[in-house]
C-alpha cells in the first residue's frame, strides 16, 4: 500500500496548494455567502408568513409575529382540499410508478437483444420531449376520455412521465447487484418470477427508498401537469398557490404561509432522510 | 546532490503512533531503501520527506536546509508513485514540462532538458501520446522522466513496482539499476518486496511498526541480522527458527530441542555465554541446512516431509527439532520420497542465536 | 453482466426468456403508450389540423400551423432566444458555482451537516415556491432585496417590470435551484478521485488554479458532460418559475418555448397551432440533445 489506510484529511484539489491563511479567509467568505443566498430566500419567506397583515410590507423592521396566518390558510377549504388531494396524488403516483418501473428496469438490466434495446432507445427518446408537447394533447385525450378533473386524469400521466426517468435509473440499480445470486437461484429452481421478486428486489429495496422518497417530492411539487389537468375536483397545492400568485396577489402572509406549509414535507424529508436523498440525486 | 537527515523523526494521528523515532542518514547519492510490512511506517516516513505529511517531532533536513515547514514544491524533490500519478489528458511530453512549466522555466531549457530525459529512459517515440494509450512499464518511465527533468537534490519512490506483473518488476528493477549509473541521485525507496530492497538499496533499512529494526548494507542486513524479525524478512526461503534449550556438555554449548542436539559454534558460544542464557531461538537459513554429516557436530536427523522442484534446485521440508525446517539447494535431480529419514547438518557460518524473550541477535 | 439471449433474433419463435422480458416490460410500456406515445402522436396530428377550442372542424391544413410559428416574429426573436440564453446561462453558472460548491464541500468541518442540508433545500422545495420566494424578495416596492438596495442608497429597480431585470431574476432563480445539484453529483465523483495525481501536482510547483485546470477539471470532465446534458435538455423545457416569476411577461418579452406554447394552446385556444409549437420545440431539443451528446461521448474518453 502506498498511504496508510488511517483517517487522514489530505486535501484534493487545488486546496492543498493555497496558503493555510488565505484559505480560510475564503473559506468563510464562502460559507457566510452560502448562508445568505441558499437561506435567505427560505428565510425571508418563512417570516413573511409569520408577520400579520398590515405588517407585511416592512418585514425586516419591527417584530410582530403572529401563527394567524396559519390558522386562516388551513382554515380555507379550498387549501386543505388541495393539500389532501396532492398528498394522495403523490403517495400514489409514486407507489404506482415504482411498481410499474421496477421490473422494466431490471428487464433493461438482466437482458441484451432486440426486445431491450428497443425499449432502452424508446425511454431515451421520449425522456426529452418536452412535457408541454404531451401534456397538450394529453389535456384533450384525458377529455375524450372523461377523465379529465379526476383523480385518474391526474395520476396515470404522472405515472407516465415517471416511467421514463424510472427505468432508467433502476436499472442502474439492478446493473449494481450482482446477478451471480439470481442464477444461483435459478438453478436451486426458482422461476425467473421468484428470482426477480426474491433474489434481486430486496437487494435493490434501499436503491428504491432513495427514489421512492424523492419521486413522493417530485410530484408533491409538480406544477405543469397539475395546472392543465385539474380543474376544481382535484385541484393540487402548486397550482392553488400559484393562482394566489398570479391574481390575487396582495396577501403575501397568507400566500407564504400556504408556501411554508407546502415546504414542510420537503424540509422534513431534507432533515430526516438526507442519505436517501442524496443517494436518490445522484442520478 | 544533498544529503537527508531524518532526527528523531515522529508522526502521530490522534492515538496512533506511525513513526517512532526514526534516526537516519541518507549520504549524498546514496539510494537507501524503506522496507517492511504493510503498516509499519515506511510510507509514512518518505511522505514526510517530500511534504505530503506533516511531521509531528524531529527534524528533517535536505541538504543544509531544515525542510519541516517547506511545501513540497520548495523543497527540491522528485517523486514517483506507485499509480504513475501521470496526468492522463497530457502528452507525455507535456507531463514531463509541467513541473518545469510552472517555476517557469524558457520553453527552449524545457525542450532541452525533456529531450535529455527522454534520451535516458529510452522514451522518445512516446513524446506525442497520451498516458493511457501507454503499457504500465512505458508509463512508469515517464514517471520517472517526470522527476530527472527537474534535477532535484533527493529521488523518492513510493513502491513504484508494485502495480507491474512479476516479469515487468523484475525488467523494470535492471532499468532503475541502469538509471543509477547514468543519474546518481539522492534516492530513498519504498517497498514491501525485500527482494526489491536487497537488489537496489546501497543500504536497507527494515521497518517494523514505526521503528526502524536495522540499517545497514543489504549483505550486513542478511548475514548479521540485529534481531529475529529482520532475519526473517529479509531473504527467500525465510530463515528457519528452532526454540532450543542451552546446555554446557564436555567440548562445549549444547542446543536441543526435541529429536535434535547441536553443538554451538565456538564464537556464538562465547556470545551465549557471556549473556548467560538457557532458552534461545536458533535461526538457521535454508541454504545452510545440508544433506549428509558435519564435522562441526552440528549433525541432526530428521524425515522428509514436502519437496518442492524449481529446476533450479530442491526446497525439501524435513520435519526435525519438533517443527518443519527448510533446506535450499539441493540437487534438484536427488530422489527424496515422504517420510523418508535424513541426516542433515548445519553450516556454522549460518547458525544465529536470537534472545528468546527480547528477539534481540545474540551476538 | 446481462444473460446471453439464447435465441434473441427471431421474433416468430419467443422463448421464454422473450416472454419473461415482454412481460416485465408490460405494465410500464402500457402506460406509456397510451399516456405518453398516443398523445404525442395525437399532438402531432392535431398540428396539422384547423382545431380552435370554440370551432373545432380539425380539417387537414398541412403545414400551416408550422409556417406560422417558425415565421412568427416574437417566437423566432423572443422566445427561442430567451428560451436558450436561459438554457446557457443557467447551466453554465450552476455548474461554475456547483463546482464551487462541491469543492467547499470536500472536506470535514464542524456543522458539515447543517450547510448540506440548506444546500439541499433549493432542490427538494417546488420551483413554484422557489420563484414565489424570489418574486416577493424582489418585489420593487416591499421586497427585502428592494430595501437593501435603498438602503445601500442605490434608488430602486423595477425588477419585474422590464424584460431585462425579470430575466435575471428567473435565471437567478433557476441557478439557485439548480446548482446544488451540480455540487452534490460533482462532490460525489470529486471524493472518489485518486490522490496521487494531485500530490504530484503539489510537488510539481502546481498552484491552485493551475491544479484546478490541469489535474481536477480533466478528471471531471465525463461527469461534467452528462450533467450539462441532463439540465439542459430540463433547461429547455422551463416553465414554472417562469410563470410564477413573469407569466412570460411584461408584454411577452420573458416568454420561453413551454409559455409560449401554453399561451398558444390555452390562451389563444387555438389547438392546432399550440401543437404545432409543441412539436417544433421537440425537434428543436432532439437535434439539440443529440449534438450534445456527441460531443459528451467523444470528450469522454480523454480522462479517466
Amino acid at each position: 500500500m502506498s498511504a496508510p489506510a488511517l483517517p487522514v484529511e489530505t486535501p484534493r484539489g487545488w486546496a492543498g496548494a493555497l496558503a493555510p491563511g488565505g484559505r480560510r479567509a475564503l473559506l468563510l467568505l464562502a460559507t457566510l455567502a452560502i448562508l445568505l443566498l441558499f437561506l435567505g430566500p427560505i428565510v425571508i419567506l418563512v417570516v413573511t408568513s409569520l408577520r400579520p397583515g398590515w405588517a407585511v410590507y416592512y418585514i425586516y423592521r419591527g417584530t410582530d409575529f403572529t401563527l394567524q396566518n396559519f390558522v386562516e390558510v388551513l382554515a380555507t377549504e379550498s387549501v386543505t382540499r388541495a393539500f389532501v388531494n396532492s398528498f394522495v396524488l403523490a403517495t400514489l403516483a409514486t407507489l404506482f410508478s415504482i411498481a410499474v418501473t421496477v421490473s422494466s428496469g431490471y428487464m433493461l438490466s438482466r437482458f441484451t437483444g432486440p426486445i431491450p434495446r428497443t425499449w432502452f432507445g424508446t425511454i431515451y427518446l421520449f425522456r426529452t420531449v418536452p412535457y408541454i408537447s404531451w401534456v397538450l394533447p394529453l389535456y384533450l385525450v384525458c377529455y375524450e376520455l372523461g377523465i379529465y378533473d379526476s383523480y385518474a386524469g391526474i395520476l396515470l400521466p404522472h405515472i407516465a412521465v415517471h416511467i421514463c426517468f424510472f427505468s432508467w435509473i433502476m436499472k442502474g440499480f439492478f446493473d449494481g447487484i450482482d446477478p451471480s445470486m439470481e442464477y444461483a437461484a435459478l438453478i436451486d429452481g426458482c422461476s425467473r418470477w421468484g428470482a426477480f421478486l426474491r433474489v434481486a428486489l430486496p437487494s435493490a429495496v434501499p436503491a428504491i427508498a432513495a427514489l421512492g422518497i424523492l419521486s413522493w417530492l417530485y410530484t408533491w411539487n409538480e406544477f405543469l401537469f397539475a395546472l392543465i389537468l385539474t380543474g376544481h375536483n382535484t385541484a393540487l397545492i402548486t397550482v392553488t398557490m400559484a393562482q394566489f400568485v398570479t391574481e390575487l396577489g396582495t396577501q403575501w402572509n397568507l400566500m407564504s404561509a400556504m408556501a411554508v406549509l407546502a415546504m414542510g414535507p420537503a424540509i422534513l424529508i431534507t432533515v430526516f432522510a438526507q442519505s436517501y436523498v442524496i443517494r436518490g440525486l445522484r442520478i | 546532490m544533498a544529503q537527508v537527515v531524518l532526527e528523531k523523526l515522529n508522526k502521530r494521528y490522534g492515538q496512533v503512533h506511525a513513526v517512532i523515532d526514526v534516526d537516519l542518514v541518507i549520504e549524498r547519492e546514496e539510494f537507501v531503501v524503506l522496507v517492511g510490512p504493510s503498516g509499519c511506517g515506511k510510507s509514512t516516513t518518505l511522505r514526510m520527506i517530500a511534504g505530503l505529511e506533516d511531521v509531528s517531532a524531529g527534524v528533517i533536513r535536505i541538504g543544509e536546509r531544515v525542510v519541516n515547514r517547506l511545501p513540497p514544491k520548495d523543497r527540491d524533490i522528485a517523486m514517483v508513485f506507485q499509480n504513475y500519478a501521470l496526468y492522463q489528458h497530457m502528452t507525455v511530453f507535456d507531463n514531463l514540462a509541467f513541473g518545469l512549466r510552472n517555476r517557469k522555466v524558457t520553453e527552449v531549457d524545457i525542450k532541452r532538458e525533456v529531450a535529455r530525459a527522454a534520451a535516458i529512459l529510452g522514451i522518445e517515440p512516446l513524446l506525442g501520446r497520451k498516458p493511457r494509450q501507454l503499457s504500465g512499464g512505458q508509463q512508469q518511465r515517464v514517471a520517472l522522466g517526470r522527476c530527472i527533468v527537474r534535477h532535484p537534490q533527493v529521488f523518492l519512490f513510493d513502491e513504484p513496482l508494485s502495480n507491474l506483473d512479476a516479469k515487468l518488476r523484475a525488467q523494470m528493477r535492471l532499468e532503475l539499476k541502469r538509471l543509477r549509473e547514468r543519474v546518481p541521485a539522492t534516492s530513498i525507496y519504498v517497498t514491501h518486496d525485500q527482494v526489491e530492497a536487497m537488489t537496489l538499496g546501497d543500504r536497507v533499512v527494515v521497518m517494523r511498526d514505526g521503528r526502524v529494526q536495522q540499517a545497514g548494507t543489504p549483505l550486513e542486513i542478511y548475514n548479521q541480522p540485529r534481531n529475529r524479525f529482520v532475519a526473517g524478512f529479509i531473504g527467500a526461503p525465510a530463515m528457519n527458527f528452532v526454540e532450543v534449550t542451552l546446555e554446557s556438555g564436555t567440548d562445549g554449548l549444547y542446543a536441543s530441542a526435541p529429536d535434535f542436539r547441536i553443538r554451538v559454534p565456538d564464537e556464538r558460544g562465547v556470545a551465549l555465554m557471556r549473556v548467560g542464557a538457557r532458552v534461545a531461538t536458533l535461526g538457521v537459513r535454508p541454504e545452510h541446512v545440508v544433506f549428509g554429516a558435519s564435522q562441526h557436530g552440528t549433525g541432526f536427523d530428521g524425515v522428509v516431509e514436502v519437496t518442492e522442484q524449481l529446476g533450479a534446485e530442491l526446497l525439501v521440508g524435513v520435519r526435525a527439532a519438533g517443527t518443519t525446517l527448510l533446506a535450499s539447494r539441493i540437487d534438484p535431480e536427488t530422489r527424496l520420497a515422504p517420510h523418508q529419514p535424513l541426516h542433515l547438518s548445519l553450516n556454522p557460518r549460518g547458525v544465529h542465536f536470537f534472545d528468546a524473550a527480547t528477539e534481540d541477535a545474540i551476538r | 453482466m446481462a444473460e446471453p439471449p439464447d435465441q434473441g433474433h427471431r421474433w416468430w419463435r419467443l422463448g421464454e426468456q422473450e416472454r419473461f422480458m415482454l412481460l416485465l416490460l408490460l405494465p410500464a410500456a402500457t402506460v406509456l403508450v397510451l399516456f405518453q406515445i398516443v398523445p404525442i402522436l395525437l399532438g402531432a396530428n392535431a398540428s396539422f389540423r384547423d382545431w380552435t377550442l370554440f370551432s373545432p372542424k380539425k380539417t387537414w391544413i398541412g403545414l400551416q400551423h408550422y409556417a406560422y410559428v417558425l415565421t412568427d416574429p416574437s417566437f423566432l426573436r423572443v422566445v427561442l432566444p430567451n428560451t436558450f440564453l436561459l438554457m446557457v446561462l443557467s447551466v453554465s453558472l450552476s455548474l461554475g458555482l456547483g463546482l464551487a460548491l462541491a469543492h467547499y464541500l470536500d472536506r470535514r468541518f464542524a456543522g458539515r451537516w447543517l450547510i448540506q442540508t440548506i444546500i439541499l433545500l433549493p432542490q427538494m422545495i417546488a420551483p413554484v415556491i422557489a420563484a414565489m420566494m424570489m418574486r416577493w424578495s424582489f418585489n420593487d416596492q416591499f421586497g427585502v432585496v428592494a430595501a437593501f438596495i435603498d438602503w445601500l442608497g442605490l434608488g430602486s429597480i423595477a425588477w419585474l417590470a422590464q424584460r431585462w431585470p425579470s430575466f435575471c431574476i428567473i435565471v437567478f432563480t433557476d441557478v439557485w435551484i439548480w446548482t446544488p445539484w451540480f455540487a452534490l453529483i460533482l462532490l460525489a465523483r470529486l471524493r472518489s478521485l485518486p490522490r496521487e495525481p494531485f500530490e504530484a501536482a503539489r510537488i510539481d510547483a502546481a498552484g491552485p488554479w493551475r491544479t484546478f485546470t490541469h489535474v481536477t477539471l480533466p478528471m471531471l470532465r465525463p461527469v461534467i458532460g452528462v450533467c450539462v446534458l441532463i439540465r439542459s435538455i430540463d433547461a429547455f423545457r422551463t416553465f414554472d418559475v417562469v410563470w410564477i416569476l413573469t407569466g412570460g411577461g411584461p408584454a411577452r418579452s420573458t416568454e420561453v418555448f413551454s409559455i409560449y406554447t401554453y399561451m398558444e394552446a390555452f390562451v389563444n385556444l387555438d389547438f392546432g397551432r399550440g401543437s404545432a409549437a409543441a412539436i417544433i420545440g421537440a425537434g428543436i431539443i432532439l437535434v439539440v440533445a443529440g449534438l450534445m451528446y456527441k460531443a459528451v461521448n467523444r470528450g469522454a474518453d480523454v480522462s479517466r
